[in-house]
């Protein structure tokens, strides 16, 4: 199968529902970063695969409702396709939550900034924590732009979820630190 | 994903080039005009649109024969009662009533979902069914006669034009014969119609919606 339709070489691309939009629209810009946040989650996977107790399965769940989400931006709120789309697990934050206190318990106390890195899968974790905080800023930008009653209720808990896994992916990343027997390297404001 | 098993309760010659095969519907199952079954066959698992209304007794699907391929050999040469498995239905791409007038659009057996949705009850839109021979124009009858307009574009005869039959692409009715106005269009078919009717929409017929199935 070809990957390539070339319906989109003129800068233009359609929704699920139907429209033919800019490529340069808020919601493409949207969806396009859910895109990007759940491929750098796939190259955190590859890094925990088979160790990390167990991170990899946690990370393909949240692959999972990424392409739901995403599908949500990519779809007019009020049209049938809209209707269609099938909806988060209403548990996802909740455990997200759940697995934040869980990691945190087995943390040592936050006094300060860190600097993203260490070992590699845990720099990786950071950089999904900030993809995903431009998904959120661009998903708020798109919801801002064309409020409506539908989107409002479905929208609002694709942010709601988007910061929920920022912070589980910060809290991620420390974890997997500490999993990998490395400390988490405070900010020293004045280091050169 | 469910595997039914049914058995093969007809088939039908459409054209030199393809033909129907009817299954009977195992119990309970349902879909929506437009969606397909995926057939698996020895090691080999294929895709095809069912052409039958949700409310026939059995399913039908549409199979292209394919020089030298194994799967729709097998199914040319099924007997009734002969046993398939399958899963489905699959796919998103349906119907949606709206104030715009649908332009149903399709190369070859890229017709399936359209006449699904016209034997489902499917009414007012325009059919173009673009082949290179007129013996490819399969389901003319149940088209003609359910859809506002059937517009046979035939490319590969010359001929004059008349209704109903436009000597040419689709491309070329929509360019040249269709008035502007915002539509829903349903693309379905090979790569190229796809790609070069999406343009067109872009280009003239603005305010358009597109849904799209596209046959590699």
């Amino acid at each position: 199968m070809k990957i390539y339709t070339k319906t989109g070489d003129r800068g233009r691309t359609g929704l699920f529902s139907g429209e033919r939009v800019s490529k340069a629209d808020t919601r493409v810009s949207a969806y396009g970063t859910v895109d990007e946040l759940n491929s750098v989650l796939g190259v955190l996977a590859a890094c925990v695969a088979g160790d990390f107790g167990g991170a990899a399965g946690a990370i393909r769940r949240i692959q999972s409702d990424l392409f739901r989400l995403g599908a949500w931006f990519a779809t007019s709120p009020g049209t049938p396709a809209f209707e269609d789309l099938p909806g988060l697990d209403p548990e996802a934050v909740t455990w997200m939550e759940t697995e934040i206190d869980r990691m945190e318990s087995e943390l040592p106390p936050l006094r300060g900034f860190i600097l993203p890195g260490g070992h590699p899968a845990a720099a990786w974790a950071h950089l999904a924590r900030t993809v995903c905080r431009r998904a959120e800023r661009r998903g708020v930008a798109f919801l801002e732009a064309a409020p409506s009653a539908e989107a409002d209720e479905t929208l609002a808990s694709a942010i709601v979820y988007l910061n929920r896994l920022s912070d589980y992916l910060f809290v991620l990343a420390r974890h997997l630190n500490r999993l990998a027997g490395r400390k988490d390297e405070r900010w020293d404001p004045g280091a050169p | 994903m469910t595997i039914h098993t049914s058995v093969v309760a007809g088939r039908r010659d459409l054209s030199p080039s393809a033909f129907e095969l009817r299954l009977a519907r195992p119990a309970g199952f349902t879909f929506r005009p437009g969606q397909h079954l995926r057939l698996f066959l020895e090691e080999r698992e294929r895709d095809y649109t069912l052409t039958s209304g949700p409310e026939d007794p059995d399913l039908a699907i549409l199979v292209r024969r394919v020089a030298g391929g194994r799967v729709s050999s097998r199914l040319a040469a099924a007997e009734t009662g002969v046993p398939l498995r399958f899963s489905g239905p699959h796919g998103r791409f349906l119907f949606s009533p709206s104030p715009r007038k649908p332009v149903f659009v399709a190369t070859g057996t890229g017709i399936a979902p359209f006449v699904a949705m016209v034997r489902s009850g499917v009414r007012g839109g325009t059919v173009l069914h673009g082949v290179r021979h007129s013996e490819d124009l399969y389901y003319q009858d149940v088209l003609g006669a359910g859809a506002g307009g059937f517009v046979a574009c035939v490319s590969g005869e010359g001929g004059l034009e008349g209704p109903g039959l436009f000597p040419g692409r689709v491309t070329g009715f929509l360019k040249n014969r269709f008035s502007g106005g915002p539509y829903d269009f349903y693309l379905c078919g090979r790569q190229e119609m796809v790609r070069d009717v999406t343009r067109l929409v872009d280009e003239r017929f603005s305010g358009s919606l597109v849904f799209t199935e596209v046959f590699f």
